[in-house]
């Protein structure tokens, strides 16, 4: 490629507290994505840092930013992408089978966790088998299975109809009142509307930073500032106790 | 990637099905290839082993029944050689044309002149062996009786061959078919007759000299056969003598191009095989980028991803292989049925025999090949960038 680099984010700071529910909005290709693969540790900035529970994600090897992915963060998807041949429990416990969790022990969360999200009855279902709605309430399952700290969802109602989202905009305000830490970047206009922080994005930047009934973060262009989560064991929740992310791209 | 291999191969089932036959195509080729490769020398030396004498004496220059050469003074030799101390039994065997009457034809035979107590050319079937010293008593094989129309204790006669430079009539003998046997190196189909060695002298006029076309010689061990061989050979300087193992290196220089030929197509096989699965498994890891990054991103390591991708390749592979043992079998049978119908040819020399060593090795290799296949299209799972892969499979 030719032609002048392009900087997807730029001079973006950004701080997450434990039990935020925000949602990211923004025009197409502005940068909300970015940012959230950013947040997750599958894309690393050209400048400036991400830290997730007090550790610096530069500098990570593939292999530790593997293992946080895998035990810190939840990541929920537009195109839900669950393995077609696996059957929705098997889905569920295939984070955990990556982590080592004892095959009982996974069985029974993966269960506890379909019931959470409505899917009891689904359990032995196959992927291909389940409606859009039902696969992505699968996926959130998948999220929550190894009990991270933050849960970071990209367009999770993008490719639902109107009725079937409703259903996961429920499900996320029921998990942000469970107390779990949520990052949704969104069009939906009902999901950022319920989102206890709507951070706006223009361009690469973070134009707006509103705290819908609890606080307003500030903002400081290009000083990074120090980040601190944790997590909160037991399921189902994903609970960060106070981070920042200040990042470039 | 994660799942079970061969789920995932359940995915395209048409796709997968059409790569699993391309596979036990091949995995068929390259069995067969390899059963040839060495199928017939195996083939060889257990007819020439068949009934335990692992020596061979022939005319100077010449491998027995080669051509018709013949070794005179043939009971001295005998016995020259049973007074080895490595020699447990000795033979002569002269191999001849004869006649038979039947009704006012004569039909062509071949003759086994033999010594019955020590003796490699056949293995009774049905009645009685000859004894020894029995000049009156017959061998015939199945088509041999067929063709004369005869069976067991009838009587036959046979006649000597007719030389022109001899101006005397051929030698009749009146015989009585003692039993029917299965002669080693007969082809399929082939009317041979055996009689003790001093009748098929005298049938071809070799009585004489006492000449003989060959003598087989059994050492006390297989161990020692090779040390009895060179013995043999400084004490009869003036005859050809070889082991079973000489025979078969002999036959093997004979067969080093059809060895080749079989390791060429062996190759070629293991490389279609090769490009076969690396192509099925580059297409299917391409179609599966999205969920390979989604996987990355939910915190699946490389190497889980890898070995899912090489877990298919090979299960693609053995699947195939299975699936190509079972086909290379039957055409394997097909082959040596029209390969051993070569006129000529001894009906006991089969050419796909299998040997477990080689068959080991194969099976080795064709793993090997569906590790190797699936370790390309693993590396493209392996680097997929994640946050590209997921941004091109959101637009």
């Amino acid at each position: 490629m030719n032609g002048e680099p392009v900087h997807a984010l730029r001079g973006v700071s950004l701080e997450i507290r434990q039990g935020d529910y925000a949602a990211i909005v923004g025009p197409s290709g502005c940068g909300k994505s970015t940012l959230l693969q950013l947040l997750g540790g599958i894309d690393t900035p050209t400048a400036g840092s991400v830290e997730l529970l007090g550790t610096r994600l530069e500098g990570m090897s593939d292999r530790e930013l593997t293992r946080l992915r895998l035990t810190r963060i939840g990541f929920v998807f537009q195109r839900f992408h669950l393995l077609p041949v696996l059957t929705a429990l098997e889905n569920v416990e295939l984070p955990m089978a990556e982590a080592g969790v004892a095959r009982a022990e996974r069985r029974t969360r993966a269960r506890e966790l379909l019931g959470y999200v409505g899917l009891e009855g689904r359990a032995d279902h196959r992927a291909t088998q389940l409606s859009g709605g039902e696969m992505q309430r699968v996926a959130i399952a998948r999220a929550l299975a190894n009990r991270p700290a933050i849960i970071l969802a990209d367009e999770p109602t993008g490719e639902l109809d109107a009725a079937t989202g409703r259903g996961i905009l429920d499900l996320f305000q029921r998990l942000a009142a469970d107390g779990s830490t949520l990052v949704v970047v969104t069009h939906d206009e009902r999901l950022a509307a319920e989102a206890g922080r709507v951070i706006h994005m223009l361009d690469g930047h973070i134009v707006d930073d509103v705290a819908g009934s609890a606080f307003r973060v500030p903002r400081s262009e290009g000083t990074p500032v120090e980040e601190r989560s944790s997590g909160i064991e037991g399921a189902p929740s994903a609970n960060a106790e106070p981070g920042t992310r200040n990042a470039e791209r | 990637m994660t799942a079970n291999p061969l789920r995932n191969l359940a995915r395209h089932p048409i796709r997968s099905g059409l790569a699993l036959a391309g596979i036990a195509v091949t995995t068929a080729m390259l069995l067969d290839m390899v059963l040839l490769a060495g199928g017939i020398e195996r083939s060889f030396e257990r007819m020439l082993l068949g009934r335990g004498y692992q020596i061979r004496i022939s005319p100077k220059g010449t491998l027995p029944f080669d051509t018709e050469a013949t070794i005179p003074g043939i009971g001295g030799l005998v016995r020259a050689i049973l007074a080895d101390s490595g020699v447990v039994r000795a033979g002569a065997v002269l191999g001849t044309s004869v006649y038979a009457r039947r009704g006012d034809t004569l039909v062509t035979l071949f003759g086994y002149g033999i010594d019955p107590a020590s003796q490699a050319q056949y293995q009774p079937q049905e009645g009685a062996d000859l004894a020894e010293g029995d000049t009156t008593g017959l061998l015939l094989s199945v088509p041999a009786a067929r063709l004369i129309g005869v069976g067991l204790g009838d009587s036959v006669t046979l006649v000597g061959r007719l030389d022109p430079q001899v101006a005397a009539a051929a030698v009749e003998r009146r015989l009585a078919v003692r039993g029917i046997v299965r002669w080693l190196y007969d082809y399929r189909g082939q009317p041979s007759v055996g009689a003790v060695i001093p009748v098929m002298q005298d049938l071809s006029r070799l009585r004489v000299e006492d000449r003989a076309s060959a003598v087989v010689v059994q050492a006390r061990t297989d161990a020692e056969a090779e040390q009895v061989s060179r013995r043999l050979q400084n004490r009869f300087p003036l005859l050809e003598i070889n082991s079973v193992a000489d025979l078969v290196a002999h036959f093997r220089e004979r067969l080093v191009y059809f060895r080749q030929l079989s390791y060429i197509l062996g190759t070629i096989s293991l490389v279609v095989t090769v490009l076969l699965v690396s192509t099925l498994m580059t297409i299917t890891v391409n179609e599966r980028l999205g969920e390979i990054a989604t996987l990355r991103a939910i915190g699946v390591a490389r190497s889980s991803i890898v070995r899912g991708v090489m877990a298919e390749g090979t299960a693609l592979t053995l699947v195939g292989g299975l699936l190509g043992i079972g086909l290379g079998t039957v055409t394997a049978r097909y082959l040596d049925r029209i390969l051993t119908s070569f006129p000529g040819l001894p009906a006991a020399i089969s050419f796909f025999v299998p040997n477990p060593a080689s068959l080991t090795v194969a099976a080795g290799v064709l793993l090997a090949t569906g590790v190797i296949a699936g370790a390309y299209p693993a590396l493209i799972a392996a680097r997929a960038p994640i946050a590209a892969t997921l941004r091109t499979e959101a637009t």
